[in-house]
């Protein structure tokens, strides 16, 4: 699979109601050892309710400053959240499905903006 | 209404479009190679199409010609992508820092096509002008 059909892609639940669109993926360095690193596992879409953009992540790093792009930003994706990969019935060229029961975590990047690549 | 926070896992987390497209890649000797333009994940069992059955990780990073499909939409074949694996990646940071040098990688074949069908003809063009 390439990432770029993931991204932007809309998000459905188990309904068929639609929740938002795929603004980025989250992986995290903790799947099997592929050469000198670990290889980046999947571990979640972030759903964005409002729109297929994000500008910067603002939505998600803490950041607060210029503040009126900050909240600018912070009010537009408000709604914003993380679902786990496990939770993903399927992926179509249509739509990214949700499970039944699955459940929503806050987008916020873990650590501190200076322990982040 | 405010979500639970999640779980944070063991490793460096990266958000793809925040940490990883667009950056430069940077060889063993930090030339720079090329950028990040997509990437590939495929299931641990190498299932091209996962869902969330199974856990997926990212396999190769991808470069190739993506000028025209950013401005008129669309991606390139899968076909026509240069793939640059994952295990030769040595670090994440601001850049994405590779343990092999360039010129072994598949994406900088144009560059020694140039160099070695039109540079070299150039008067002067076939030794290091240092």
């Amino acid at each position: 699979m390439i990432l770029g059909d993931l991204l932007d892609s809309p998000v459905v639940d188990p309904g068929g109601a639609r929740l938002g669109f795929v603004v980025d993926v989250r992986f995290a360095l903790d799947g099997p050892l592929d050469g000198l690193l670990a290889a980046p596992r999947l571990h979640g879409l972030l759903v964005s309710p409002r729109t297929g953009t994000s500008f910067l992540g603002y939505e998600r790093n803490g950041v607060n400053a210029p503040a009126l792009l900050a909240r600018w930003f912070a009010w537009r994706h408000r709604g914003t959240f993380l679902v786990h990969w496990t939770d993903v019935e399927s992926v179509t060229g249509d739509a990214v499905a949700l499970r039944a029961g699955f459940r929503r975590f806050a987008a916020d990047l873990p650590g501190t903006p200076a322990q982040r690549p | 209404m405010s979500l639970p926070p999640d779980e944070r896992p063991p490793g460096l987390v990266l958000d793809a479009r925040l940490h990883l497209l667009d950056r430069q890649i940077l060889d063993v000797d930090g030339v720079p190679v090329c950028t990040v333009d997509d990437l590939e994940v495929h299931g641990v069992d190498g299932s091209d199409r996962p869902d969330g059955a199974q856990p997926a990780v990212v396999t190769s990073l991808l470069s190739g010609a993506v000028l025209a499909t950013r401005v008129f939409g669309g991606r390139p074949p899968s076909s026509r992508w240069h793939r640059i694996r994952w295990a030769h990646v040595a670090d994440v940071g601001t850049t994405v820092k590779l343990g092999v040098r360039g010129s072994e990688l598949d994406v900088t074949w144009t560059e020694r096509w140039v160099r070695d069908h039109i540079i070299t003809r150039i008067p002067g063009g076939s030794h290091d002008p240092g």
